[in-house]
């Protein structure tokens, strides 16, 4: 492992990388995007990899086949195929990264980083110092779609409805064969509100100023709590019902006549202009999360509606990973809409930008016309880095969150004869929403482990070390079947 | 002087009861006419109650009749008896004042109540059930709660029919801060954005036809509460004070903060804020109390704002009322709510807020207790006399209102004795704006007609008490009714916009109104008198000579009559200076004074040519002044309208203004005219001289407010010309009033400053003779061709 210990070097380039998972196949790589936001860094590249396949051809046929013969011939050939390698880091990583892939890039041929996001100016003159490649700045919205498109297009269970008291809080949904039209609702500082109809047509048809930087910026001011994640988890802490004016506080009960139940928030911080109270600090924090997340839900419903889409992807920071987020907005969603819309949340939403603006370097590489599927060896999986769940994974990789993805040879569409494809499901058994079934396949699974590596390593007795790769096999799948065990999505 | 007369007042400071009982309430101001009170309605908000009554009004009123004709007439007796009698009509007073006060109030009303068959007060409001007990036990009455929304609707709907000038546009840095609406003929559909605590939004379709759309949790109560935890200011109105002197681009992050500038490509300019309180989360930065509160003030004003546009285009309306006390006479509110809707719509839609809002629900809880009384078939009209007008309790402005009335603000509606619709003539209904000038909008005509009016005072006062000679107390009631005109002038100097549109009508009106309230309800009743006794004795002589003349010569001769007439008028100060001084200028001494043609607005050509064309169906016609105007200018010419074969409806004032002739003198006029004039004799007869009431009582002239009789017989009639005479009605107001149909409008300007204004000199002439585009006069089809 290189460690990059350097005491010439500012702070956070004393930080470890484990480069053998995080900047993968660097030695081929081309093509770079890098999506810069206020806190995480998206960087995406193009590589080559060469690896081994397993080709059988016949022997040939004129000659005369003897008994026992084996019918066609086995070789390994070493291949090379192309893939996609998103990586998303804090932004005080970003030195360090820049560094680590100075030394590590091989090929030169590369001239242009495409570089997105707010913070892209700001660390344009480090990029173009460290890279020696030249910053160019593509479109932050664009990307954002581009990316939206490519991920809903490529990754299977992509999208997903957030249900946090069902039995699976995670209901993915399946690939639609025409994915537009729909609408992208960022919440970043602000709210932006997309309706994209095509490719190439989409429109910022509203937005807001109530984001997540108006969640942060007002939840630092009333409980003096300065950080993001913090203030999630104060939220999640809290009762909302001890500073809102609820109707019931109003009217003694429900407002029958007008259809509003005892319940509902009449006015969200109503309750706290009352002299000589003190309120909480998680109170606060959730009134104030109910707040924002009703108010956007209820923009994103009046959009919907006067655009009649059904459709709805969140994205950007304030949900990014945040069940407590994705609950609160999916509540107002379902309250506005009754039902009609559901709020889609996206597995990949953080590397949107950072896809689209790759997408835009590659154009020539016209990679939308090739099929690309998730490598899941090589991906980290939804919140591998959120603080809450899976503090295994966390203390692993730092907070690395990766995404590879192989082109596929061939273009993959729907059998022609499935009668409804946007409700073709190929699973039997959803084991997310099987704890039982889940349960016992895992086991399965685990058990057949050795069995398997038995046989990887039977199958390449003329390589010395087939046997120390089939132990690192053991070790990754090993890993993932734990991950599922925590994450089972 | 008013602070005195207000100890004066009936002071309750009783040492036994509650400190708030100790407030000294102005009785004779605030609660006026409580002896013959019922349906009472109380709205209770959170800091604010409004209460509502219905009373009737004991006034005087001036009757004229005619004596008795089989009697031998002497030289040297009156024309017609003038009497004062005593009438009661219906008012409807709102009352809005503090919660603080409410025992006070209370007290003093159950100590003035004197019917006794009332037995029920209807309540709404967030506040009711929590006064009830009080309510009950005070004033002895069943308190019966009433529906929130549906008051608050049913109110809507009754001041934007009834109140003039009742919606306005707000913006901040305009000439004028308030553009007031006319009152639009169809009011609905509208929607209807309360924001009180929180934010309720309405769809209204008709009277009985509406629905909740919407709503929001960020409302009034969010900005109070979070402003609260913010600023540790803990009231309402400082938190707009912090605001309004805050800056939020310290707090919030602009666009130009993330992209250094603009972000062309989506059309988001570098100013506009991308994320409000977005740079809050700095650590370590303070953030100064007022900036945080105009960032708060803005990210709710938007939001709601966001929300009403696009509740709108999803319903298709462009009507969009604000209300709440998140509003209520809050200028930053309704700027930065304005702001938002002009932003979000790109002017679709405009905000409209409410001169009354904050009476609404009050206003509805009433009229679901009145309902067998069925005030919504009348016409009602805004009292100027008795209301205070927009953000008379305002703690910005108008500090000499606030410490007079302290917090209470006040709505009187007169119930109109007839109902009032629009001139079914007017071209488009909708755009029709009577008056001319908006001197909330001229700066300098307000100063100059505020000082004018201000002059004429002491003159009007003056003619006031000597209309009562025999009633010694006529005196200090004048001097009652200078106090209040003053002051309400002065309100006015302040305030241009307490009652709307400040124009030269609503200045004369709130005059009348004035007078009215200190029972001098014709002032000018025995000059009129003396000057229609003189002018009939003139009148057959008048017409004689005119028959002498060629047609074409008594063409010009009627139209200059008619315009020397119109000289003869007390209301203009340049007259009522001259005829003071010298009571023998007359009708001949008048036609010198006019200014030779060409006049300053000169159609006679086009009139002549007009009338050698086919006659008029009917001409309606407005008259102006009594005496010589009415009798030598305007019968001679109705005479020869009559003899061209054109039918006459001649619409006067139902009640006094000015020396304005008013429907029972025109009725005893034309009687004896008719008595020395064959023409008009037979005309009266067979119903081709019909004499109509206009519904007003105004020297001007509000089209779009006229007796339902008046517009039942221009469509009867099929009246294809319309004359209106004189400066009140056809320049002052009308001046550029379009309608469907020919229309003369014939004024002289005895005003020296108006003449200025319109590029002429005192005594010159306007006389316009419009055809509406693509109407033919040629032909003899008296059916109105339209152009295709």
């Amino acid at each position: 492992m290189a460690k990059i210990v350097d005491s010439s070097h500012s702070m956070d380039k004393s930080i470890t990388l484990p480069p053998d998972e995080i900047f993968r196949n660097l030695e081929n790589a081309k093509r770079f995007a890098i999506d810069i936001g206020g806190s995480l860094t998206k960087l995406a590249y193009y590589s080559t990899v060469q690896h081994k396949v397993a080709k059988v051809r016949s022997f040939d046929h004129t000659a005369k086949e003897t008994e026992g013969d084996p019918l066609y011939e086995i070789s390994m050939q070493e291949e090379v195929s192309a893939r996609l390698h998103f990586i998303k880091f804090e932004n005080a990583y970003i030195e360090t990264c820049l560094d680590f892939i100075k030394d590590h890039l091989v090929n030169t041929d590369t001239k242009v980083i495409k570089a997105t996001g707010g913070g892209a100016h700001k660390f344009k003159d480090l990029i173009e110092k460290k890279l020696k490649l030249r910053v160019d700045k593509e479109d932050e919205m664009t990307c954002l779609i581009k990316g939206c498109n490519f991920v809903l297009r490529n990754i299977t269970h992509e999208a997903f409805v957030y249900a946090k008291h069902a039995d699976s809080e995670f209901r993915f949904q399946n690939t639609h064969p025409d994915i537009f039209p729909y609408l992208l609702i960022n919440i970043g500082s602000g709210v932006s509100i997309f309706k994209v109809e095509s490719e190439d047509t989409f429109e910022r048809v509203g937005g807001s100023s109530i984001g997540g930087g108006t969640f942060w910026g007002l939840g630092a001011l009333l409980t003096k709590t300065k950080k993001f994640d913090e203030l999630l988890q104060l939220a999640s802490k809290g009762q909302h019902t001890n500073v809102d004016m609820l109707v019931k506080d109003i009217y003694g009960g429900s407002y029958g006549s007008l259809g509003l139940t005892g319940d509902l928030i009449a006015s969200s911080f109503g309750k706290s202009a009352t002299p000589d109270k003190e309120f909480s600090k998680e109170d606060m924090a959730k009134s104030l999360l109910h707040m924002i997340s009703n108010d956007i839900g209820q923009l994103a419903c009046l959009y919907a509606r006067l655009h009649n889409l059904t459709r709805v992807y969140f994205g950007g920071f304030f949900i990014r990973g945040h069940p407590v987020t994705m609950h609160t907005i999916t509540y107002s969603i379902n309250f506005f809409t009754k039902g009609e819309v559901q709020a889609l949340f996206l597995r990949h939403e953080g590397y949107l930008g950072t896809i689209g603006a790759f997408l835009k370097g590659a154009e020539e590489d016209n990679p939308n016309q090739y099929s690309w599927g998730e490598n899941y060896a090589g991906s980290s999986g939804l919140m591998s880095t959120s603080p809450d769940l899976n503090p295994m994974q966390r203390a692993r990789s730092g907070t690395f969150d990766m995404l590879e993805m192989d082109r596929l040879e061939r273009q993959l569409v729907n059998l022609p004869l499935l009668q409804d494809p946007s409700s073709y499901i190929p699973d039997t058994v959803d084991l997310s929403e099987d704890a039982l079934a889940r349960e016992y396949w895992l086991y399965c699974f685990e058990e057949a482990l050795d069995g398997v590596v038995k046989r990887a390593v039977a199958s390449q007795p003329d390589l010395p070390e087939a046997a120390e790769r089939a132990e690192k096999f053991r070790h990754k799948y090993q890993h993932k079947l734990q991950t599922l065990r925590h994450q089972p999505l | 002087m008013s602070t005195s007369k207000m100890a004066a007042g009936c002071e309750r400071v009783d040492s036994s009861h509650s400190m708030d009982k100790s407030i000294t309430l102005p009785p004779d101001e605030i609660f006026r006419n409580l002896e013959n009170a019922k349906r009472f309605a109380i709205d209770i908000g959170g800091s604010l109650t409004k209460l509502a009554y219905y009373s009737t009004v004991q006034h005087k009123v001036a009757k004229v009749r005619s004596f008795d004709h089989t009697a031998k007439e002497t030289e040297g007796d009156p024309l017609y008896e003038i009497s004062m009698q005593e009438e009661v009509s219906a008012r409807l007073h709102f009352i809005k004042f503090e919660n603080a006060y409410i025992e006070t109030c209370l007290d003093f009303i159950k100590d003035h109540l004197v019917n006794t068959d009332t037995k029920v007060i209807k309540a709404t409001g967030g506040g009711a059930h929590k006064f009830k007990d009080l309510i009950e036990k005070k004033l002895k009455l069943r308190v019966d709660k009433e529906d929130e929304m549906t008051c608050l609707i049913k109110g809507c709907n009754f001041v934007l029919r009834n109140i003039t000038h009742e919606a306005f546009v707000y913006a901040k840095h305009a000439d004028s801060e308030f553009r007031f609406q006319n009152t639009h003929p169809d009011i609905f559909p509208y929607l209807l954005i309360n924001i009180g605590s929180g934010v309720s939004i309405f769809k209204v379709e008709s009277e009985d036809t509406f629905e909740r759309v919407g709503g929001s949790s960020i409302g009034g109560g969010t900005f109070w509460g979070l402003g609260a935890l913010l600023t540790k200011t803990k009231k309402f109105d400082e938190l707009l004070q912090l605001a309004s002197k805050g800056q939020h681009t310290n707090v919030d992050m602009l666009v130009k903060d993330i992209y250094g500038g603009s972000y062309g490509s989506l059309g988001l300019t570098g100013d506009l804020i991308a994320s409000s309180f977005g740079k809050s989360a700095t650590p370590d930065k303070e953030f100064s109390k007022e900036d945080m509160a105009k960032s708060l003030l803005h990210m709710i004003s938007n939001d709601i704002g966001q929300l009403a546009c696009l509740y709108a285009r999803l319903h298709n309306l462009t009507r969009v009322y604000f209300g709440g006390f998140f509003i209520r006479g809050h200028p930053v509110t309704m700027h930065t709510i304005t702001y938002s809707i002009n932003f979000f719509t790109k002017g679709e839609v405009q905000a409209l807020f409410l001169r009354h809002e904050g009476y609404l629900g009050t206003i509805g809880a009433f009229l679901k207790g009145a309902e067998e009384d069925n005030p919504n078939q009348y016409s009602w009209g805004e009292n100027y006399a008795g209301s205070s007008g927009l953000m008379s309790t305002s703690p910005d402005l108008n500090p000499m209102q606030r410490a007079r009335s302290g917090t209470f603000d006040m709505l009187e509606m007169d119930r109109l004795e007839r109902q009032l619709v629009n001139l079914p003539l007017l071209q488009d209904p909708s755009s029709y704006i009577p008056d001319t000038v908006d001197l909330s909008e001229d700066a300098l005509a307000r100063e100059y007609w505020l000082y004018c009016f201000e002059e004429a005072l002491d003159g009007v006062v003056k003619r006031a008490v000597a209309s009562q000679p025999d009633l010694p107390e006529a005196a200090e009631r004048a001097e009652k009714f200078r106090h209040k005109y003053q002051h309400k002038l002065q309100t006015l100097r302040h305030q241009p916009f307490a009652y709307g549109s400040l124009t030269v009508r609503s200045l004369l009106d709130t005059r009348e109104h004035c007078l009215n309230e200190f029972n001098f309800p014709d002032p000018y009743s025995k000059i009129k008198q003396g000057e229609n006794d003189m002018a009939l004795k003139y009148f057959q002589k008048a017409v004689k000579s005119l028959g002498e003349l060629s047609w074409e010569q008594r063409q010009f001769a009627l139209v200059r009559g008619l315009l020397a007439g119109n000289v003869f008028d007390w209301g203009a100060k340049a007259v009522s200076d001259v005829l003071e001084s010298d009571p023998e200028f007359g009708f001949e001494h008048a036609k010198l004074q006019l200014e030779e043609r060409p006049w300053l607005v000169d159609a006679y050509d086009q009139w002549l040519e007009r009338l050698k064309g086919p006659p008029h169906k009917c001409a309606l016609f407005f008259v102006d002044n009594s005496g010589i105007d009415i009798i030598l200018g305007v019968f001679p010419f109705v005479r020869e309208l009559l003899c061209r074969g054109t039918e006459v409806v001649l619409a006067s004032n139902s009640s006094p203004a000015l020396n304005d002739v008013t429907n029972s003198e025109l009725q005893i006029l034309t009687e004896r005219i008719a008595a020395m004039d064959l023409v008009i004799q037979s005309a009266v007869k067979e119903d081709r001289l019909t004499l109509v009431q206009s519904g007003s009582s105004s020297p001007c002239l509000d089209l779009s407010r006229l007796d339902k009789v008046l517009a039942g017989v221009v469509r009867e009639r099929h009246v294809d010309l319309v004359i209106i005479e004189g400066m009140g009605r056809a320049i002052h107001t009308n001046y550029y009033a379009i309608l469907s149909c020919e229309s003369l409008k014939m004024a002289v300007i005895k005003n020296s400053w108006l003449a200025d204004r319109l590029g002429g000199k005192l005594f010159s002439v306007v006389f316009k003779y419009e055809v509406p585009p693509g109407h033919k006069t040629t032909t003899l089809d008296h059916v109105p061709v339209t152009p295709s």
